[in-house]
């Protein structure tokens, strides 16, 4: 310890106790007193610290942030603070175990106090001091309520029945991924899947079998839907929603076509089909945003190609030349 | 407080001064250009600029609040619509996910940001009058305007303030910097700003 000789028996004792960092330098940046807190968790000795020039002592913060604040306090005599959202870890502390490596650096909040005018003038210049909190603990808080945040916010956008997205995450989804392709000028593929006579498949079975149904669909096209940012939403009542970023028509119709040929293949019986078994029906539309071509052309010719499979008698795949339907 | 035109001009030059040197500091944290501009400084009523602040169904604000004493005595209080400093905040930190709110880390940011700013204008202003002046921390207050201005008290007492127009990634959010002053400060600085005036003319004749 440094406190001068003469002061309070209790004094030295606050001081050590004090569970921040302390730090006071004079008015040429050399340290004059380091608190144990500080010292502990910059792995120094007292002797390492004492008398020594600040940028010395602590190298690495030369010709940073902290740096220009700290000058620039000591100029105007104004306090700074530093945040530890806009620094992370200004001072090289780490937590007590442990070796000091740099995931174990402490996330710290910082003021930087400089002795007022008048004290400084008695003082025979500007003494600074610094204190560091250790926010780590808040910081994690933080991080961990965004997490929760972030699940909550996905929770609402899933489907109860089916577990995959909802019609609000296709919504969101969407537009995320047709201003991607617009910026990236790749095509979004899009593929609309239906259950072929799903009313009389309810009326038939009942609607917890027409549940399972929904659900089993569902599981399939979700397993053809692989990369990161393909995307599988319930897209209304007995419809599927499969979004195909960067994928040309050829890719979107093999998947489209998997999916098909895999629901058939499970040979689920449904007397109310032509068919005998459950079977869907896709539409698909692959474009690149362009001029003349908004988000909802492609929503459009796919749910018109799903209507063209539908016609053509249902458990295939269809796709529209878009330069053979008006432009809406 | 009374100030001519003139004497406001000089008081906008100085600030300016001042608000440059913050532009640096945000810059160089954000990693990316800040531009600060600040049009005109300007004598409100609170109850203008209460009126100015509060546009909108929004009447929230976050503000940034600094005393300084010496010479004079004076709050100064960096605010800004509730939404604006969110967005501001998130483009200082960088965050990918716009904030709904400020929590206590942003919180701390913000205060940063306007200490930054109100250091850097109060220094620059300080030091061409010749005030002597010791400041406080920054400590941030969310509320409503007519609150962070303490409306209750001298309502139509002009109020030195400034717009500050923060320029970054090409979105721009508009900020209000207030300086309260008490009756004896306001004096002391319409006589420092007269001399100030005074001073630059002797030296230019």
């Amino acid at each position: 310890m440094s406190l001068p000789r003469g002061a309070s028996p209790w004094l030295e004792w606050a001081f050590t106790s004090v569970q921040a960092g302390l730090l006071v330098l004079d008015e040429s940046l050399d340290v004059v007193f380091a608190n144990p807190w500080l010292l502990r968790r910059a792995r120094l000795d007292v002797a390492d610290v004492l008398g020594r020039p600040f940028f010395e002592v602590f190298p690495s913060l030369r010709g940073s942030h902290f740096e220009r604040r700290l000058l620039s306090a000591r100029a105007v005599g104004f306090p700074a603070l530093l945040s530890e959202t806009l620094h992370q870890s200004a001072l090289p502390l780490y937590a007590l175990t442990g070796s000091p490596s740099s995931e174990r650096l402490l996330k710290q909040s910082i003021q930087i106090v400089p002795m007022g005018t008048a004290q400084a003038r008695e003082a025979g210049g500007r003494y600074l001091m610094i204190q560091v909190w250790d926010v780590t603990p808040l910081v994690v808080r933080e991080r961990l309520l965004k997490q929760q945040a972030e699940r909550m916010h996905a929770m609402a956008h899933i489907d109860a029945l089916t577990d995959i997205g909802n019609r609000r995450h296709f919504d969101a989804m969407f537009e995320r991924e047709w201003r991607n392709a617009l910026r990236s000028q790749q095509s979004l593929g899009l593929v609309l899947f239906d259950v072929d006579h799903f009313k009389a498949y309810n009326d038939t079975y009942g609607h917890q079998r027409g549940d399972e149904c929904l659900r089993l669909v569902a599981g399939i096209v979700e397993s053809q839907a692989q990369r990161p940012r393909d995307v599988v939403c319930r897209y209304g009542g007995e419809e599927i929603a499969m979004l195909l970023p960067d994928t040309d028509l050829a890719g979107a119709l093999r998947l489209a076509r998997r999916v098909v040929d895999e629901v058939r293949a499970r040979c689920l019986p449904h007397d109310g089909s032509p068919l005998g078994v459950v079977t869907v029906s896709a539409g698909v539309a692959c474009e690149r945003p362009g001029p003349g071509l908004g988000a909802d052309t492609l929503i459009l010719l796919a749910d018109r190609a799903l209507y063209q499979a539908k016609r053509l008698g249902r458990d295939q795949v269809a796709v529209l030349e878009r330069h053979a339907t008006p432009t809406a | 407080m009374k100030l001519t035109p003139l004497e406001l001009d000089a008081l906008s030059e100085l600030f300016n001064i001042g608000v440059g040197q913050a532009a640096d500091a945000l810059s160089q944290l954000a990693g990316e250009p800040v531009l600060l501009s600040i049009p005109q400084v300007q004598l409100l009523p609170k109850a203008e600029v209460i009126r100015q602040l509060s546009r909108g169904d929004d009447k929230r604000v976050s503000a940034v609040r600094q005393g300084f004493h010496g010479d004079i005595v004076t709050d100064a209080i960096l605010m800004f619509p509730a939404e604006q400093s969110l967005q501001l905040v998130q483009i200082m930190v960088g965050e990918q996910v716009p904030l709904e709110d400020l929590g206590e880390m942003e919180q701390e940011a913000l205060a940063e940001i306007g200490n930054i700013l109100l250091n850097s204008v109060v220094a620059s202003v300080a030091d061409s009058l010749d005030l002597m002046l010791d400041g406080s921390l920054p400590e941030v207050e969310l509320g409503i305007v007519s609150d962070v201005l303490l409306a209750e008290q001298d309502i139509d007492e002009p109020l030195l303030s400034l717009q500050v127009r923060f320029e970054i990634a090409s979105r721009r959010i508009h900020g209000y910097l207030a300086f309260l002053l008490d009756m004896r400060s306001t004096g002391l600085l319409e006589e420092r700003v007269a001399a100030f005036i005074r001073q630059l003319r002797g030296g230019g004749a």
